[in-house]
């Protein structure tokens, strides 16, 4: 069951999860910044307390996620009064989500609602009056209460999750039933059933999977337009944004080098991004802007590359880059994939191409139920990862594989609610033909 | 000026237990009894432990507790259960002689300072300004005192059942306690009625024992007691035999003469004891049924019939048991029966065992709905520990859930309550891999000897475990076995600390080997579970007046607080437990209980 903890690793968007130009990303708890410390280029444990540090946020795979500011406090400086950092970075959603995984792989885990304020009173640390600080909580209550969030689940998920969480304490009880009667009263020899439990993996892992479908909806994706100057990627862009009426803002970029917008192509939610064009240079002001652009395009879901008009396509183009072909008008281009910015034909083939190379890759099968948040997936996996080493432990005692078991069960419980040790006895009891 | 610093009521497991806690810290202590020559009685199966239960028996040994001595100085069988299944689910069980144990109970009752027995009925509880001050008995004695501890177990209003006959007494041939029921009834005491029962007992020269299989116990018999080195006592055999077709046919046949499936008894039986009757129409599938045919004890031919508990007539007990194998000329002492009595709803208490009704007023035992000796001497070992720390002024001892299966098993009893009679299983703990019967010791003993209720000895003996342990640790560091150390040769499967055949650990006794030996393989899973009890910590130790104002805070949602009204937890960790009780409301919660800290 999730509770409100003290000194626990945890973060949270501190500003509201939608694109802005900046985002504040806050995180606490014991040894917070010494987890921090390998995703930062910055000098992070060197700078004094309550002191602003410039450097990079860089994921587990190596690759930069941003340039960040973060703010480190000390224990007894910051809001909870916990030792904290506060990550002031770019409010793109891709951006935002790459920080949290990067967070979560290092152990913080994202915190209930009202966390904070809940641990700045704890330690004492607010001025807020005791009201305001239940009140914040309150506010919380659909947020956090284990009901509300089942009842967020999707039919089919969560009919598979407890079809799941039956198998297991079925496993369990046969498990229970010998740990808690003598062998001379049940005398039969406990069998890891190996090839249910691999089922239950598998079945798992497939669930977790679809996470990357599902994230791609609710978390969006970042498209670049690459090409050669005035190849056509602005006219492309501003056709898009013509089209496409669900545009959520348009802003100019931090540099002069590319300018970004949010919109919808299909349902998904996405980050496009119109760069400077890609051109050798001796400029060197010019050519640190073509550097950032790679840097942009290294870290897209989708590149579009466009040509202008019959212009051959260039050698080294990314060969996952979408191919697209510009000014359809003059030159009636119509075998391969290409647009007229002036008639607006074909624009909308290139966005269903568009969406259709963003889902690739991202197959969802429809016998599997799918699942949308971070926090799901990590408790499918977990409760895999557990099965596992229950697997493992059959040399070790069956009260250890008991103990993975229940592990798997207690890492469902936040899909399925919680096994009680009664609801496990009735299981056993109904089972069984138990006592002398 | 009171008559007694405290009054036990009872003199069961649980009054045995309580009342020694008192009189050992030097308050005048009156045990109220039916009947002396009862005290310490096996009602049902001659076996103290288990799974489960052997670990509380040691837990209470650990805290100064005598149930482990007396099944030490009277057992005639003993065996450590579940070896093959996990070191942290097996546990001692010991066949007792039922008569020397209940006469070496009474011998140290009898033999204690400061403690007094008295038989009587009690009929009432009395008490001033909301406080406990006494009883009134049958004869009419008002007898005061500053805390009671009530221990009556199967005797308010119990009622037995065979077929048929029903009558009201405690157990076959003992007069039920009348009365007090009622009198806690109108006091707003909270009861229910719960149903157990009972086998026959047959004569062992009319068995035939060519007929079944004989089953022995463990030699050389290990002892409960963390006092003793060894046990020497005779070791007598069990004898299994099964039913059959037959024995199912009588009992199907016969089946609307049980009083449990006429409607006659409405009390909850527990589940993981069913009657051969239930066995029969629960399991129909099932071609036979395990019987235990055990000895009561030394002196006696009486032998019990462990899984043919039942309450048909006597005419149909006799027909099935006849129909066993070993059995066939078996001649009945005493019939099996059921046996219903009221309980009072363990939700009424805090997790003292101190009655939130009554202040000074602790209940244990089979009363609090349990069932099983060693849940009951559990409880009264606690209920006496703390009535003795209220006589003192000084905070009373709940133990945790992470420590020790009494904590589990008070935990469950005041947090949840229980539909039916209550045994402790090991599933019940969330940390079983830390409630290793073998370390109740190293568990419980610093807390009694904190309190002041372990005996030097007690202690002693447990720096001396430590040592010893400490010393095997680094022997096994020290040698080198096949390119590594033979601590590390440890971890794996298999490989057993006397296996490696090391010279210097002869001198160490083989359980503090085996303790030792657990450690180091259990390790890396006992670190996990200790991480685990660690996380939630905090929120245990955040303790929750009891008088605390639910209603002066505003963000708990109304549902929740009824239940917080009603349960009254005395910690964050306890409220947490509350079924039904939101995680939003709990940190509200705790906002509210650290801002009344804070004044």
């Amino acid at each position: 069951m999730p509770h409100y903890t003290v000194d626990e690793p945890i973060y949270a968007l501190a500003t509201p999860f939608a694109p802005s130009a900046l985002a504040v990303i806050r995180a606490s708890g014991d040894g917070v910044l010494s987890m921090l410390e390998p995703l930062f280029t910055g000098k992070l444990m060197k700078a004094p307390t309550n002191t602003a540090v410039h450097g990079f946020l860089v994921g587990s795979d190596g690759r930069k996620i941003d340039e960040v500011v973060i703010i480190k406090y000390g224990k007894g400086h910051g809001y909870t009064s916990e030792e904290a950092f506060e990550i002031m970075c770019h409010g793109s959603l891709p951006v935002i989500r790459a920080i949290s995984l990067a967070l979560e792989s290092q152990g913080i885990r994202e915190a209930e609602r009202g966390e904070f304020t809940y641990r700045a009173f704890m330690h004492g640390r607010m001025d807020l009056t005791e009201a305001e600080a239940v009140e914040e909580i309150v506010k919380s209550k659909s947020e956090s209460a284990s009901q509300d969030a089942l009842s967020r689940l999707s039919g089919s998920i969560r009919a598979e999750a407890d079809s799941i969480r039956s198998s297991l304490l079925d496993i369990l009880a046969s498990l229970e039933v010998q740990l808690d009667y003598g062998e001379d009263e049940i005398p039969e020899e406990w069998v890891f059933p190996h090839d249910e439990v691999s089922r239950i993996i598998s079945r798992l892992e497939s669930i977790a999977a679809t996470y990357d479908a599902s994230r791609l909806y609710s978390s969006g994706a970042s498209v670049v337009l690459a090409g050669r100057t005035n190849a056509g990627k602005s006219s492309l862009y501003n056709a898009i944004l013509k089209e496409n009426r669900s545009i959520v803002s348009a802003s100019e970029g931090t540099t002069r080098d590319y300018i970004e917008t949010e919109c919808l192509i299909g349902d998904i939610p996405v980050h496009l991004f119109d760069t400077a064009g890609l051109r050798d240079t001796d400029e060197s002001i010019e050519r640190e802007g073509i550097e950032r652009t790679r840097k942009l395009m290294e870290g897209a879901d989708l590149i579009v590359y466009v040509l202008d008009g019959n212009e051959e396509e260039p050698s080294g183009i990314d060969s996952n880059a979408l191919i697209v072909r510009s000014k359809r008008d003059i030159t009636g281009a119509s075998g391969s994939l290409s647009f007229s910015s002036v008639t607006g034909e074909g624009i909308g083939d290139v966005l269903k191409a568009i969406e259709e190379r963003l889902l690739e890759g991202s197959s969802i099968a429809s016998d599997v139920p799918r699942i949308d948040s971070e926090r799901q997936r990590g408790c499918l996996l977990d409760a895999a990862s557990a099965l596992r080493d229950a697997e493992n432990a059959v040399d070790s005692g069956e009260d250890v594989v008991a103990m993975y078991i229940q592990l798997a069960l207690s890492s469902l419980s936040a899909l399925t609610g919680a096994v009680t040790s009664d609801e496990l006895l009735d299981r056993l009891f109904s089972s069984f033909c138990l006592g002398k | 000026m009171s008559d007694y610093d405290a009054i036990v009521i009872g003199g069961g497991h649980a009054g045995i237990e309580a009342s020694l806690a008192l009189a050992h810290a030097g308050f005048e202590t009156l045990l109220v009894t039916q009947s002396p020559d009862t005290i310490g009685r096996m009602s049902c199966n001659p076996s103290i432990g288990g799974l489960a239960k052997g670990n509380l028996v040691r837990e209470i040994d650990a805290l100064g507790g005598e149930m482990g001595q007396l099944i030490d100085a009277s057992m005639i069988q003993m065996r450590i259960l579940n070896r093959r299944r996990g070191p942290a689910v097996q546990a001692p069980r010991a066949q007792a002689d039922k008569f020397t144990y209940s006469r070496l109970a009474k011998e140290t009752l009898e033999g204690t300072n400061h403690l007094h027995i008295f038989m009587d009925t009690v009929v009432d509880i009395i008490s001033e300004n909301g406080r406990a001050s006494g009883v009134r008995t049958e004869r009419g004695w008002t007898i005061t005192s500053r805390t009671v501890v009530l221990t009556t177990g199967t005797f308010m209003d119990g009622r037995i059942f065979i077929g048929e006959y029903d009558a009201p007494a405690g157990r076959l041939g003992e007069s039920a306690a009348i009365g007090l029921g009622d009198s806690l009834r109108a006091k707003g005491f909270h009861t229910g009625r719960m149903k157990t029962g009972t086998p026959a007992r047959v004569k062992m020269s009319s068995l035939d024992f060519d007929e079944m299989e004989r089953q022995d116990g463990d030699m050389p018999m290990e002892a409960f007691s963390f006092l003793s080195d060894s046990v020497d006592r005779p070791s007598l055999p069990c004898w299994v035999t099964y039913t059959n077709e037959d024995t199912h046919r009588i009992i199907r046949e016969n089946i609307g003469r049980s009083p449990l499936y006429g409607g006659k008894i409405i009390g909850k039986g527990p589940r993981y004891c069913p009657s051969i009757e239930d066995k029969v129409v629960r399991f129909p599938e099932r071609e036979r049924h395990q019987i235990f045919v055990e000895p009561e004890g030394i002196g006696t031919e009486e032998m019990y019939l462990n899984g043919l508990s039942s309450s048909l007539p006597e005419d149909v007990q006799r027909a099935f048991i006849h129909s066993i194998p070993g059995l066939r000329h078996a001649e009945v002492i005493r019939p099996a029966y059921a046996v219903e009595y009221d309980y009072l709803d363990p939700l009424d208490l805090y997790p003292t065992l101190e009655s939130k009704l009554m202040k000074g007023l602790f209940i244990a035992g089979q009363t609090n709905g349990t069932s099983g000796y060693e849940e009951a001497a559990a409880q009264g070992l606690i209920a006496g520990i703390n009535a003795s720390q209220l006589l003192k002024g000084e905070e009373m001892l709940v133990l945790s859930r992470s420590e020790a299966y009494i904590g589990v098993l008070i935990d469950d009893l005041v947090t949840k309550g229980t539909k039916e009679p209550y045994r402790m299983f090991t599933s019940r703990a969330e940390h079983r891999l830390l409630l290793r019967h073998d370390s109740a010791d190293r568990r419980l003993t610093p807390i009694a000897a904190r309190l002041g209720i372990a005996g030097s000895d007690r202690a002693e003996r447990l720096r001396k475990k430590e040592q010893d342990i400490a010393d095997i640790c680094s022997i096994l560091r020290s040698k080198r076995i096949g390119g590594k150390s033979a601590y590390e040769k440890l971890r794996e499967p298999g490989v057993s600390a006397v296996s490696l055949g090391i010279p210097e650990l002869c001198g160490y006794s083989a359980a503090v080997i085996d303790t030792a030996e657990l450690d180091i393989k259990y390790a890396g899973y006992l670190e996990r579970e200790e991480r685990e009890v660690e996380r939630s910590r905090k929120s245990e130790n955040m303790a929750i007046p009891a008088d605390f104002d639910y209603d002066s805070v505003d963000g708990i949602s109304s549902e929740s607080k009824e239940k917080l009204k009603a349960i009254r937890p005395l910690s964050v960790g306890q409220a947490m437990r509350i079924s039904g009780v939101r995680v939003s409301d709990i940190a509200v919660l705790s906002v509210a209980v650290r801002s009344r800290e804070r004044g």
